[in-house]
């Protein structure tokens, strides 16, 4: 694939489950090994905020594969108030992160 | 569960150090030699990190650059590099050098 | 109130330590082996400590002065900065504006990613564990510990830098700058605004 011009931090990903503004939930799931979804947000409802675009998975790159077929990244919105207990604050206080389409189930 | 010892955000902790005591010269160097070999698809990130959560326990004793170091060594010696005695070796003469 | 006590040593004292030791033996390693060579790290080194540290407040001050050139940084970080002339080599850069209703925080909970080609190495406190253990969870409290304080009808955003993305906070401009140049702007754009845990000052 020739090199863009102007690099972008976004790859296209026409084919894709969710769309901005999908409400989702992450998967309860702990399998062993490398993850870059963090535990804390495992099973807390979200909405999608960005597609980011493609990338190799990095739970097999992590081993030494080369992370092909490639997989959907988003960032997903939470409030706050979903995520923690007794939260800090009664403001309207959110927290963002990528989490790749494979963790993700509609909610 | 299986436990990562990097997955630590929302755990309970105490004060935050909040000044930056910036780097020695040989983590300066270190952070090179890890930003090279990146660069250079020696080795991924994704690796290096997964190197280090396989340090269990140890994770949590060590500091950070004395972490991404033993990472990187096991690493490396994970893919044949170097051998341990080739290493073994490596060491003990900088030792020599430094009078240590 | 964070300060930046650096002690950057152009060589450090007393005896190296184990781990040290253990750095250097990798490096001469892969030298001895051909894989790198000493000059390919010592142009790392100095690129991360005379070249990318400067270039976030740069950005960020253009972005203020540029409300095109802004524009386009919210929309995609990593284009904006290669069409000024950047490269950011391997970060995937996303820029977050606090404005009136909103103020963001970055942190990496699982290591310490962060965009190192815009803003040079991370703060010890922004990889320390508590950071990445509190900032998520309870980040106003977090931020009163850096001295900053966000009013209750301000929304607090935290990114959780998880994946492929970086991120780099756009402050908001404060009053009392009107008619300064981008090299002015540039000086109050400390790192610590550009993470998110302090509040540009005139």
């Amino acid at each position: 694939m020739a090199p863009s011009a102007t690099p972008s931090a976004y790859t296209p990903a026409p084919e894709r489950r969710f769309n901005v503004g999908d409400c989702v939930r992450v998967r309860t799931t702990h399998p062993p090994g490398h993850r870059r979804t963090p535990a804390y947000i495992r099973g807390k409802k979200g909405e999608i905020e960005r597609v980011c675009g493609r990338f190799p998975n990095p739970e097999e790159l992590a081993y030494g594969f080369d992370g092909e077929p490639r997989r959907v990244l988003y960032r997903v919105r939470f409030r706050q108030g979903d995520v923690w207990p007794a939260y800090e604050s009664a403001s309207e206080d959110f927290i963002e992160m990528e989490i790749y389409e494979h963790w993700l189930e509609p909610a | 569960m299986n436990r990562n010892p990097a997955d630590i955000g929302g755990e309970a902790a105490g004060p935050i150090d909040t000044v930056d005591h910036g780097m020695k010269f040989w983590e300066k160097q270190a952070n090179a030699l890890r930003n090279t070999l990146t660069s250079g698809k020696v080795v991924r990130l994704d690796e290096l990190r997964r190197a280090a959560e396989e340090l269990g326990d140890r994770y949590y004793r060590l500091g950070y650059f004395e972490r991404t170091t033993e990472a990187m060594r096991n690493l490396l010696l994970e893919k044949g590099l170097f051998t341990r005695s080739e290493l073994e070796g490596k060491i003990e003469e900088i030792r020599r050098r430094y009078g240590s | 109130m964070s300060h930046d006590h650096r002690h950057d040593p152009a060589k450090d004292e007393g005896p190296p330590s184990e781990h040290e030791i253990l750095s250097r033996a990798l490096q001469e390693l892969l030298q001895d082996k051909g894989v790198l060579t000493a000059e390919q790290v010592r142009k790392r080194m100095e690129l991360f400590d005379a070249e990318f540290p400067q270039r976030g407040a740069r950005v960020i001050a253009h972005a203020w002065s540029n409300p095109a050139f802004k524009k386009r940084l919210l929309a995609d970080g990593k284009a904006a900065c290669a069409e000024w002339g950047l490269d950011l080599e391997a970060d995937r850069l996303i820029a977050v504006e606090n404005t009136p209703r909103v103020h963001n925080v970055i942190v990496c909970t699982l290591c310490s990613c962060y965009p190192r080609a815009l803003l040079g190495m991370p703060p010890t406190w922004y990889k320390s564990e508590n950071y990445r253990r509190r900032v998520v969870r309870e980040p106003r409290a977090v931020l009163r510990e850096f001295g900053t304080v966000i009013p209750d009808d301000v929304s607090i955003r935290v990114h959780d830098s998880n994946a492929d993305m970086r991120y780099v906070v756009v402050p908001m401009r404060p009053k009392g700058t009107e008619g300064w140049d981008e090299e002015q702007l540039a000086s109050i754009l400390t790192r610590d605004t550009l993470v998110g845990v302090a509040l540009p000052r005139v």
